[in-house]
């Protein structure tokens, strides 16, 4: 176990290293003198220099990524070039919102697709299991923004029950806090759950396939024992997997649904400074983004290491 | 007592109906798709950009305008019109160049030794966790938004996932008795790549196509909607469900039609690949379902 960790974490510190290198370079060579995005077209050449000299960005290519890698390494995310406020200080506000909001989502989604999956697969070839397939199929053809107007319509306007957008903060009132989450969560936790609904239901398919599940019903269980007391724990391994792989789509996913209810998360703070040109707060803060998705990844694989003998001793 | 039934005993012929009706709602679906997006080359019903201000805010089913105006007068017919031709435009072209680069890294990773696979693979193990839209800010914050940043994003972000499809299927090719007896017959890397394993996985190349076809018409929506995909005079849906929004509110009917076209033309392409799948790969029919 300990040589496979080993290896899962120089696969985290490489992967890391690439992503990061690749964000730089991408924001380098796609968008040229950052001194010239920042300062806009109107610029004059000698206010281009200074800025570029102040902020060190006409030093190698290089170094200048060392100084950002190094930074960050030590906390310190670079700063805003127009109001001078720390990224981290920027970042930090926001997640009060993002976090909730994300990990709501997830778990939604989990909640309704481990049963109506399980449930599809059980009655594969039969008309409910047919139905199910289809609603997953629409589920994931609905734009996640789309999802989110339609029930902003429907419960915030039509209904009046929630509001349709707008935040209040935990501190002044929590319950307040509550309700404006309550649309965004259940958009992106019901798209979400259509697509995993199609995972779930095909590992454990998988699984009502296998030997063991035939010889648990051999001695006298029933389906759904056989299943629910064998098969489920086997089936965890690959929507363990999924759930790492879909923490990408769930980033995406919160980045639009702040947009669509006004929630002042992380998004909506990427969003203002990629319209203001502030492109080392952009750069960071993704960084940031992709780190925490390679770290969730991360630990998924050791997960999957402890629970499955199997894996971690492959070669 | 069925106690020794297999746990998925699907007949035969059930299984066969249910994959025709995926494969031909797909087609219909996706043929109407093609054909107004063609359509709208040779006619619309007005132009989509230049504002009318006698015309504002029609209602549906107005007589020259089928499905109403927007807060500018400009006709919704002729938007979702023209809508469909960026959809195809940065939806295919996003994952045809995730196409052309998946099956090379994809072929290369198969039959050119451990250390190219290792080195492929892993690196698209690492760009399959970087997640797209957030990719695709970065890119628009320095590149500036429009149709060329959007396609650029999505094949970056498209083609690790193509890598890995190709590469498996290839091996699995590779591992054949026919590539064995080409090998014998002097046949080079590259000629067997090209004459044997290429027409081998063009099924499952296909179908990947079709569903990334799909997913980047959604992602291209999402992005036109938060506004660093397409801008005007091009049109996008996501783009027209924004102006909706900001303009005149959430529950008015403009919210729907472009919602409505973006969930019939991704369904339709996904039944399709899904429908391709079943007749083009008897093998994979299990996960498809």
């Amino acid at each position: 176990m300990a040589l496979y960790a080993l290896r899962k974490l120089v696969f985290f510190i490489g992967a890391v290293f690439v992503a990061s290198v690749a964000i730089f370079l991408l924001i380098r060579a796609a968008g040229g003198n950052v001194a010239a995005i920042v300062l806009g077209k109107d610029a004059t050449a000698d206010a281009i220099n200074a800025l570029a000299t102040a902020y060190g960005l006409d030093r190698p290519l290089p170094v200048q990524y060392f100084d950002w890698i190094l930074g960050m390494l030590q906390g310190d995310l670079g700063q805003s070039f127009r109001t001078k406020e720390a990224v981290a200080d920027l970042v930090v506000g926001r997640l009060s919102v993002s976090i909730p909001l994300a990990l709501s989502g997830l778990l939604l989604g989990l909640i309704i697709a481990i049963p109506v999956g399980t449930y599809a697969a059980r009655n594969v070839g039969k008309p409910s299991g047919a139905v199910l397939a289809l609603i997953s199929q629409i589920g994931i053809a609905i734009p996640v923004f789309w999802a989110g107007i339609l029930l902003s319509v429907l419960f915030g306007v039509r209904l009046g029950w929630l509001p349709t957008g707008g935040w209040v903060d935990w501190s002044q009132d929590w319950v307040g806090s509550i309700r404006s989450l309550v649309l965004p969560v259940l958009s992106l936790g019901l798209i979400m759950a259509a697509v995993l609904i199609r995972y779930v239901r095909s590992a454990v398919l998988d699984v009502m396939n296998q030997d063991y599940v035939r010889t648990a019903r051999a001695v006298g269980m029933t389906r759904t024992q056989a299943l629910l007391q064998v098969g489920l724990r086997n089936a965890a391994l690959p929507i363990v997997t999924i759930v790492g792989l879909q923490i990408a789509e769930l980033i995406g996913g919160t980045v639009i649904i702040e947009m669509v209810f006004s929630l002042p998360g992380l998004s909506r703070m990427i969003l203002a400074n990629v319209a203001a040109r502030e492109v080392i707060v952009v750069q960071s803060t993704v960084m940031l983004i992709i780190v925490f998705v390679i770290f969730v990844n991360f630990v998924v694989d050791l997960l999957y290491g402890i629970l499955d003998p199997r894996i971690r001793n492959a070669t | 007592m069925t106690v020794t039934a297999p746990a998925v005993a699907v007949p035969k012929r059930r299984r066969r109906l249910d994959l025709n009706a995926s494969l031909v709602v797909g087609v219909v679906l996706t043929i109407g798709f093609l054909a107004i997006a063609i359509i709208s080359f040779f006619w619309l019903p007005s132009n989509p950009n230049i504002p009318n201000i006698k015309a504002r805010m029609m209602p549906p089913f107005s007589p020259d305008h089928w499905l109403g105006t927007d807060g500018l007068g400009r006709d919704i017919v002729a938007q979702l019109m023209v809508g469909a031709r960026t959809s195809i435009l940065v939806g295919a072209g996003g994952a045809s160049i995730a196409l052309v680069l998946g099956t090379i890294t994809g072929l290369v990773a198969a039959a050119y030794g451990k250390f190219a696979d290792e080195a492929i693979s892993r690196g698209a193990d690492i760009l399959l966790s970087i997640p797209g839209m957030v990719t695709a800010l970065v890119l628009a914050a320095t590149m500036g938004s429009g149709a060329f940043t959007t396609i650029l994003a999505l094949s970056a972000f498209f083609t690790p996932s193509f890598t890995r499809v190709i590469r498996s299927a290839a091996m699995g090719v590779l591992q054949e008795d026919f590539i064995t007896s080409a090998k014998l017959y002097g046949r080079g890397r590259l000629f067997i790549l090209a004459r044997h394993v290429i027409p081998n996985i063009a099924g499952v190349m296909i179908v990947q196509f079709t569903l990334y076809f799909a997913a980047g018409i959604l992602t291209e929506a999402g992005l036109s909607y938060l506004g660093v995909g397409v801008t005007r005079p091009s049109i996008s849906w996501g783009m027209m469900l924004n102006e909706a929004q900001q303009t005149v509110g959430i529950s008015s009917p403009l919210a729907i039609w472009p919602g409505l076209a973006i969930v019939f033309v991704v369904l339709g392409l996904n039944l399709l690949g899904d429908g391709l799948r079943d007749v083009l790969d008897p093998k994979l029919k299990r996960r498809s379902a």
